[in-house]
């Protein structure tokens, strides 16, 4: 089921009122309807994908407590790489069986030996990468006793499948989303109202942002060896907004959604367009799985903290497998390469903590915002770039994109087959990031002004840009479904 | 509780008058003139109405329309053909009445500029199928018969579905509770840009689903067979005038046993699907299927085109 469908808009309210209204006098009650609620959300795509959830919950509950009665180590290290087996045995099964299969044929050709092997007729289920990452996180913590599992079945499975997150995250930590579903919830007002603010900005970015550049991008990516360098790079920018806007759009409504329920996920986006190097802008993007990798891949190597090479070696890894995690594609394997080699400079000379803890573009030194002003944009240059090995469909489409970005610098007028107006959408741009910048320090309430008509002034804008951008021939499924 | 609820509808409400303010004063809504079916049980446009069509999102494409006397999008007031001078008469649907485009710049007017002593009279309406177009032209033979050609313009996916003329159900979207709602601008709005597109096909879904329809094959019946018929049907039914009348027609809609069977009973056609392939630029509206100038400005040079081969002023004299 879409956040942005009628089946949606229909699912919510039933699931609000039953929660709040009908069966809120018992806990447990109250989870199971969240897990009936969650799995008739997924089911809604494909039920037959439901047993797989099903049969990690159950996997990763049983070895929790099994974790947590055993006092013999090997035998704890034996149930956690079961654990680690099973669910990205999944994973790779369903989401790198044909890409390995073909990677491993291209290579024995490559080499001149010819062999056939078949690759099968797989669906990638949706969110597979999301809620596998989610159960590890819960064994992995109970296997380092950080966490306490839980005896309670029908929790557990909340926090597997929790609906507003499940499908394309924020992958939450057990430690942050289990207790509140052991939790007795109340309804609370001022959650609920920021949360309906998320679920709206949300929308918007969707619906307006993302949706609207979705043709224009598509029709430049897959016809760009028709085009020049001043199109391409509009292109470029574009899929950067299409992607931010879809990707921290789910989140928002996912958040949001979250709020109405009385709990509280991780923010995912803190405004990463703003960033002022590639290190901050990896703390601000897809937050929940880069400190994944942070805290259960980079840590546990070695991070920073053993030499040099190894923090190196390191920072390699983390960016190649994130990279592969989003796709079994080269281009997200050479997107995370891309990355790894932006941060290395920061890293060897130790500034990519630099703006950690300092609140966006804030500073009133005249000198001061012009280095942010540059550091953003060429930061923003380079992510960019990033995203074009991401969009593209080989790494020989990306590296001939970038040529031509580089090379042709003719002027052209660009119409797109259905005759966009492009100007509409520079305007349409140029509002985000002034607004984005106006809220850059509350991400998680978005429309948060004292003024309450000025609050209802922007509510009726952000609707009325929906009306005003709202197309129905695009595809309304979001990007990151398919990770 | 009651809070969060009372302040959700208040707030809905106040947003949903905003809107429809924010509508009125961009005037993003379609005006659409009112319908009736005439003496003749012919359905046109009410005459004598003047207005602004908007379509596509952010007010893209705006036409001013003015129905004539007759009840047709037109320049011409009224339509009086003679035997001493040349007319040709354009019948179709929504592409050939072109509310999307001012009334003084149709494709009539695009052809009566590159004709020179040539009139040409619009009858275009909306959801006009071959049925009506023929019933039209058979209704009105008093007027039809001083006028030297008629191009009837015919989407072969679309204009076939029926082999006899019947009054349209388009007569009901006049109803009181239609009305209403043509008041909200905002809904008028909505609706046109497909707002609620999502809603009808789940509710179509729903009742398909209980009637146990199931939709893949609904939609992949091939109808090409009883496009034929009902064009052989209606050929008949109203003695067709293969001499006088000429088929507009994209060939690339067509289904070959149609063309094949036009080509052996000597239609005379004119297809404008080549010279539309040839030029690479949109041809059609942004966020809507009809003609642009561009597309109206190739049809215009095809049925010019057509006229200037066929010598009608020397055929005439």
């Amino acid at each position: 089921m879409l956040f942005n469908s009628i089946d949606f808009v229909i699912f919510l309210p039933i699931v609000f009122i039953l929660y709040w209204f009908v069966l809120n006098k018992n806990l447990r009650i109250q989870n199971f309807l969240l897990v009936v609620a969650s799995y008739v959300f997924y089911g809604w795509w494909d039920w037959r994908f439901l047993s797989l959830i099903a049969f990690s919950t159950i996997v990763d509950y049983t070895l929790g407590i099994l974790l947590d009665k055993e006092e013999n180590e090997k035998k704890r290290k034996l149930y956690l790489w079961t654990s680690i087996s099973i669910n990205l045995g999944f994973l790779g099964f369903f989401k790198y069986y044909n890409f390995f299969v073909d990677s491993f044929v291209e290579a024995f050709t490559f080499f001149g030996q010819e062999i056939k092997v078949e690759t099968l007729y797989i669906i990638l289920p949706v969110g597979i990468s999301f809620y596998t990452f989610q159960t590890l996180s819960y064994t992995i913590d109970v296997y380092k006793k950080k966490l306490e599992p839980t005896k309670k079945i029908v929790a557990f499975a909340a926090f597997v499948s929790f609906f507003p997150q499940l499908v394309a995250g924020p992958i939450e930590r057990a430690s942050n989303l289990l207790p509140q579903i052991l939790q007795k919830r109340k309804l609370n007002y001022c959650q609920s109202k920021e949360g309906l603010r998320l679920i709206l900005w949300g929308l918007f970015k969707k619906v307006v942002i993302a949706d609207s550049l979705a043709p224009i991008v598509n029709d430049i990516f897959t016809n760009y060896e028709m085009h020049s360098s001043p199109v391409l790079i509009m292109g470029a920018v574009f899929f950067a907004f299409q992607i931010y806007g879809d990707f921290s759009g789910y989140s928002d409504i996912a958040i949001g959604t979250a709020k109405l329920f009385g709990i509280e996920l991780m923010s995912n986006f803190k405004f990463p367009y703003l960033s002022r190097n590639i290190g901050e802008f990896w703390r601000r993007w897809h937050i929940s799985l880069s400190t994944w990798f942070r805290d259960y891949l980079y840590i546990p190597l070695g991070g920073s903290k053993e030499s040099k090479v190894i923090g190196i070696r390191n920072v390699f890894i983390i960016f190649l497998v994130s990279g592969f995690w989003h796709g079994a594609n080269w281009t997200f394997v050479f997107w995370g390469l891309f990355h790894a080699l932006l941060f290395l400079p920061s890293f060897l000379l130790g500034t990519n903590r630099k703006y950690k803890n300092d609140a966006s573009l804030s500073s009133f030194n005249i000198l001061k915002v012009f280095s942010n002003v540059y550091n953003t944009l060429l930061t923003f240059i380079l992510v960019t770039i990033g995203w074009v090995f991401f969009r593209s469909n080989t790494l020989t489409d990306s590296f001939a994109y970038l040529k031509i970005i580089f090379t042709d610098f003719s002027v052209e007028n660009y119409i797109h087959p259905n005759g966009y107006r492009l100007i509409d959408y520079f305007l349409l741009l140029l509002f985000f990031l002034v607004y984005e910048y106006i809220i850059r320090n509350n991400e998680r309430n978005p429309i948060a002004f004292k003024n309450r008509y000025l609050r209802l002034a922007m509510y009726i804008l952000l609707v009325f840009l929906m009306l005003l951008f709202y197309d129905d021939g695009v595809d309304r499924s979001f990007i990151y479904f398919q990770f | 509780m009651k809070r969060i609820i009372l302040k959700f509808i208040v707030y809905s409400i106040v947003l949903l008058v905003s809107l429809e303010l924010l509508v009125r004063v961009f005037h993003l809504h379609n005006e659409r003139p009112e319908r009736y079916a005439d003496e003749y049980g012919v359905e046109k446009w009410v005459p004598n109405q003047t207005g602004y069509s908007v379509t596509g999102n952010r007010k893209q494409n705006v036409g001013e329309y003015r129905i004539n006397d007759f009840g047709f999008n037109s320049v011409y007031s009224k339509y009086q053909p003679s035997k001493d001078s040349i007319e040709i008469a354009i019948i179709g649907d929504s592409f050939i009445e072109g509310f999307h485009q001012d009334y003084t710049n149709s494709i009539s007017r695009k052809v009566e500029k590159k004709l020179l002593n040539i009139k040409v009279f619009e009858f275009g309406y909306a959801g006009y199928n071959l049925a009506e177009e023929l019933n039209l032209m058979q209704a009105y033979n008093h007027l039809f018969k001083d006028i030297d050609r008629v191009v009837v313009y015919m989407r072969f996916t679309d204009d076939l579905l029926t082999g006899e003329y019947k009054l349209s159900s388009r007569l009901s979207l006049n109803t009181p509770l239609n009305k209403l709602l043509k008041s909200s601008k905002l809904i008028v709005y909505a609706k046109d840009i497909g707002f609620f597109d999502p809603i009808k096909e789940k509710i179509a879904a729903v009742i398909n689903f209980s009637r146990g329809v199931s939709e893949d094959n609904h939609k992949k019946k091939n109808n090409d067979s009883l496009y034929l018929e009902n064009f052989k049907k209606l050929v008949n039914i109203y003695n067709y005038n293969k001499e006088k009348n000429v088929l507009l027609l994209d060939y690339s809609l067509c289904s070959q046993d149609f063309l094949n069977h036009l080509k052996e009973n000597n239609f005379k056609t004119i297809d404008f699907n080549a010279d539309f392939n040839k030029v690479n630029v949109p041809k059609t509206l942004i966020y809507d299927q009809h003609w642009n100038d561009i597309g109206r400005e190739i049809i215009a040079d095809r049925i010019v085109e057509y006229i200037k081969n066929e010598n009608l002023s020397i055929r005439k004299n």
